[in-house]
């Protein structure tokens, strides 16, 4: 029997709905998972995805790129590539795969919602590829991890991290699960899809892959290039839902926009920040974090946004000054909270690291470093204990990092300082006015508790540092330490005076 | 009289990068509080000097013999710390 093409049969296939006789539509797509808001039902008919694809289509390309990766991957393991690898190349690596696994699989969940929710056929259909696309993410990260478990302990982190309580974990949970497990599913095609898959996994996906080849990753390099190339398909969810959404309530599409791009840029400050410009080998990095930033996100994303009638975020100025400032704030308190992290901080800061920062950030040397500058004074008097912390930071109700690092010291335009709010008699602090105002409109869905405000309320004992990291999960074996084991410190060592 | 109670608040230090959680009790006096929070900063990450220093609670600058139950100085309030003269560079 000859088989119809697919372009005679797609338009009725993807585009199926159930005639409902037994329950009312609300029972079936209910308000608080649905959130169609001021669109009305009949509006949701138009969503037209740009990206066609079967199911048929959809395994016989998906099965060609397993195909490849897992090649790749099994030709490599016999190598000795890996012994090879920088050890700051390694804690870019090691970051991907705790911060990111396991919120693949939260995105299996998130386009599960909207593959159940979604009130468009053609919209659910899409979201189940999106669904299938998640846990192949996952299954890669947790499989490419797991062989390297028996040479390095902190590669199990990927499996682990989202299990502990560690701060960049809580940072990133919060984060994620304001995105994709809170909202109804209209906000999660805005948030996921549109804003952080559109804008940001880019920067993760294309900007690491390049770095990661320049550092003899191929391995790596190849698996989230293929990650990416399905991100680029299911992405495209955002953009019909995003055209719905501004026909009918331009205001919410631009509110969970700005507040979605808003908290991401923190996020990919310390995600990918500090592995661009200060984990990757000096003469493999191809661009630095801010000239990538400006490339792939302010001018695409702001074009994109443009393009659907939506308005520049309020806090635009404020985020451009953030990428001269914000992720190297949160590189060096990584790095000086380091047992608090489960990769090893490379510092970075070697007399030729610090002439490339100055050529890229004309203000490097005067805003940080001092602070280095007294921090390698203590490497190299063997005052180790100067180099350590015996507190914590004071960490953002909103996006969990810590205050100060959405600004620098010596600049008077955004100064080191918190942006507190008392309500209810409890005083929240913040470390800027986009994360205060985004928390008070949306505390709801955002709220989760600061590691300081756990230590303060009993729910970390003892409550020293040894408490509060063996509360986040960090073991001796796996707590951070600097990369070179400090070596790069000797080159600032005063030359010995010759004594006649 | 009543114990000491500890009275976190959210701190910086001078010219540091962050603020950070310090415990201070309620009858440390401000000379108590700034060597606290220098305890965390000074010698780490900001030079150490032979310098006094000063308090600054809601914009106005401490006298060193008050305690923190004087100056009003609540939990999870924000307190500042810096040298009583800025450092003179050539």
């Amino acid at each position: 029997m000859a088989r119809l093409k697919r372009e005679d049969w797609y338009d009725i296939a993807r585009d199926l709905d159930w005639t409902l006789k037994y329950v009312d539509d609300e029972a079936v797509f209910p308000e608080w998972m649905s959130g169609s808001g001021k669109v009305p039902r009949e509006a949701w008919k138009k969503w037209d995805e740009p990206y066609k694809c079967s199911y048929p289509d959809y395994v016989a390309t998906q099965r060609e790129k397993e195909t490849s990766v897992y090649s790749v991957k099994a030709a490599l393991q016999r190598s000795a590539i890996f012994d090879t690898l920088d050890e700051g190349w390694k804690s870019t690596a090691k970051v991907h795969f705790g911060g990111t696994a396991l919120i693949e699989y939260e995105a299996v969940l998130a386009e599960a919602r909207m593959s159940r929710f979604g009130l468009s056929p053609a919209w659910r259909n899409m979201a189940v590829f999106g669904m299938l696309d998640e846990i192949r993410h996952t299954q890669i990260d947790l499989f490419f991890a797991h062989e390297f478990i028996s040479k390095d302990p902190q590669y199990d982190w990927a499996q682990k991290a989202y299990h502990t309580n560690e701060w960049g974990v809580i940072a990133a949970r919060g984060l994620f699960d304001g995105m994709m497990m809170n909202p109804n599913v209209v906000d999660v095609a805005i948030q996921l899809p549109f804003t952080f898959e559109t804008g940001f996994t880019n920067l993760q996906f294309v900007a690491l892959a390049a770095d990661a080849l320049g550092s003899g990753d191929i391995n790596f390099a190849n698996m989230i290039s293929s990650i990416q190339t399905d991100e680029a398909r299911h992405a495209q969810q955002g953009g019909p839902t995003l055209e719905i959404l501004m026909q009918h309530d331009p205001k919410r599409a631009q509110w969970i926009i700005d507040k979605t791009f808003w908290l991401s840029a923190r996020l990919f400050a310390i995600l990918t920040g500090p592995s661009m410009d200060y984990y990757t080998p000096l003469e493999h990095r191809k661009q630095s974090y801010k000239e990538f930033m400006q490339e792939w996100i302010v001018a695409e994303y702001l074009r994109l946004i443009q393009d659907y009638g939506l308005k520049k975020p309020w806090y635009w100025d404020e985020f451009l000054a953030g990428l001269d400032t914000w992720h190297h704030s949160l590189h060096l308190g990584v790095w000086f909270w380091r047992p608090t992290v489960w990769w090893k901080p490379q510092a970075g800061v070697s007399k030729a690291e610090r002439e490339w920062l100055q050529s890229k950030y004309p203000e490097w040397e005067k805003q940080w470093g001092p602070i280095w500058d007294t921090l390698i004074k203590n490497v190299n008097d063997g005052n180790m204990g100067g180099t350590l912390p015996e507190t914590l930071p004071w960490l953002c109700n909103m996006c969990h990092l810590p205050i100060g690092t959405a600004a620098s010291p010596n600049n008077l335009k955004f100064p080191v300082q918190s942006y507190p709010l008392t309500h209810n008699g409890y005083t929240y602090h913040f470390c800027s006015k986009p994360c205060r105002q985004i928390w008070w409109e949306d505390k709801d869905t955002m709220h989760q508790k600061t590691v300081i405000e756990r230590l303060l309320t009993g729910e970390i004992q003892p409550p020293d540092v040894g408490g509060i990291l063996a509360w986040m999960g960090l073991t001796p074996d796996v707590m951070g330490d600097d990369a070179y084991q400090y070596r790069w410190a000797a080159e600032y060592r005063e030359p010995a005076v010759a004594v006649h | 009289m009543a114990d000491p109670q500890p009275v976190p608040i959210n701190a910086k230090f001078g010219n540091d990068f962050v603020t950070q959680l310090i415990v201070v009790l309620d009858i440390d006096t401000m000379n108590e509080v700034a060597a606290k929070v220098a305890h965390h900063v000074v010698g780490k990450r900001v030079p150490t000097r032979e310098a006094g220093m000063v308090v600054s609670y809601r914009g106005r600058k401490l006298a060193a013999g008050i305690t923190v139950a004087e100056a009003g100085i609540g939990p999870f309030q924000n307190v500042f710390v810096d040298w009583e003269e800025a450092e003179v560079t050539a």
